[in-house]
């Protein structure tokens, strides 16, 4: 292809006859790289820190890309896991025949599963089906989530 | 059907009130840009998808946007807890949100106008929809 700049193109259906773009050219030709099967992933923990489970999508904010420091206590630890199913079950919904994906998705989810009952039985329920499991109605009880104070040992 | 999980998606846990910051913050929750409008605009628009991976996609997104509407709430919420009179009075950008909403949390945009669907957009039209996303999450970085 021909990509002086200053030409004008004479044959005729061409859409852009003057100009300083390249004779014929398109006026723009963008594109989206689609992401690719099997992309590389993140731990836990560096998944919930940096906001995605994928280093190709950990875009540098302000030119550098930094994670949150988190306290490693049950909460930090169930939210990491519940984050890679959370991120795994999005990817999948656009790359549903990756299957080395899906293992790890079944995986985290069991893992997110045992983790969460663990938690419940330690801290109280986070779902209300969880809540009729227990000797007495524990729903209600502290702290709400909104109302964690920065020493929460939870 | 959606059914409530207590707790949140990362954790919020702020030691120090800062009021000039929440007037700020509030933006992301009901603001043109914000967390509430980012929930609504996805979880509106599914309706008008036929691809199955988009619909999976905009449902997902939609109800993870709702997480993070509490995560910003909670964040605002903890900004103006406990706070003193003087630190009210001491902080004019506060003020204004204060006079009538207090310390309760209120989806508006900084500016002081309050959450509206007039900024978000649900066309019936894929293309139209997915580029108004494009826009809109661009303003959230």
């Amino acid at each position: 292809m021909n990509i002086e700049n200053g030409g004008s193109c004479q044959r005729p259906g061409c859409p852009d006859h003057s100009g300083t773009l390249p004779p014929c050219a398109g006026l723009a030709v963008p594109y989206v790289p689609f992401q690719q099967d099997d992309p590389q992933k993140y731990d836990q923990a560096e998944a919930l820190s940096n906001g995605t489970l994928f280093p190709g999508l950990n875009l540098p904010f302000h030119l550098k890309v930094e994670g949150s420091d988190l306290p490693s206590t049950p909460l930090v630890e169930l939210q990491a896991l519940e984050f890679v199913v959370l991120e795994l079950g999005i990817y999948l919904d656009t790359h549903p025949d990756d299957a080395e994906a899906f293992a790890l998705f079944k995986q985290y989810a069991a893992m997110e599963k045992a983790a969460r009952a663990a938690y419940e039985s330690r801290f109280g329920p986070l779902m209300k089906s969880s809540a009729a499991s227990g000797d007495r109605y524990r729903w209600l009880q502290d702290p709400w989530p909104w109302n964690y104070q920065q020493n929460e040992v939870k | 059907m959606f059914i409530y999980e207590k707790k949140l998606q990362f954790p919020v846990k702020i030691a120090n009130p800062n009021p000039k910051l929440a007037a700020y913050i509030i933006s992301q929750y009901g603001g043109p840009d914000g967390e509430l409008g980012a929930s609504m605009r996805y979880l509106s628009q599914r309706y008008a998808m036929p691809y199955p991976e988009a619909k999976g996609v905009l449902t997902d997104i939609g109800t993870e946007e709702l997480g993070h509407m509490e995560m910003v709430a909670a964040i605002v919420h903890q900004l103006t807890r406990n706070l003193t009179d003087e630190e009210v009075r001491a902080n004019p950008g506060f003020a204004a949100y204060f006079v009538d909403h207090t310390t309760g949390v209120y989806p508006t945009a900084a500016s002081g106008f309050p959450w509206t669907a007039a900024s978000i957009q649900s066309t019936g039209d894929v293309i139209a929809d997915l580029t108004e996303d494009l826009a809109a999450d661009a303003a959230m970085v």
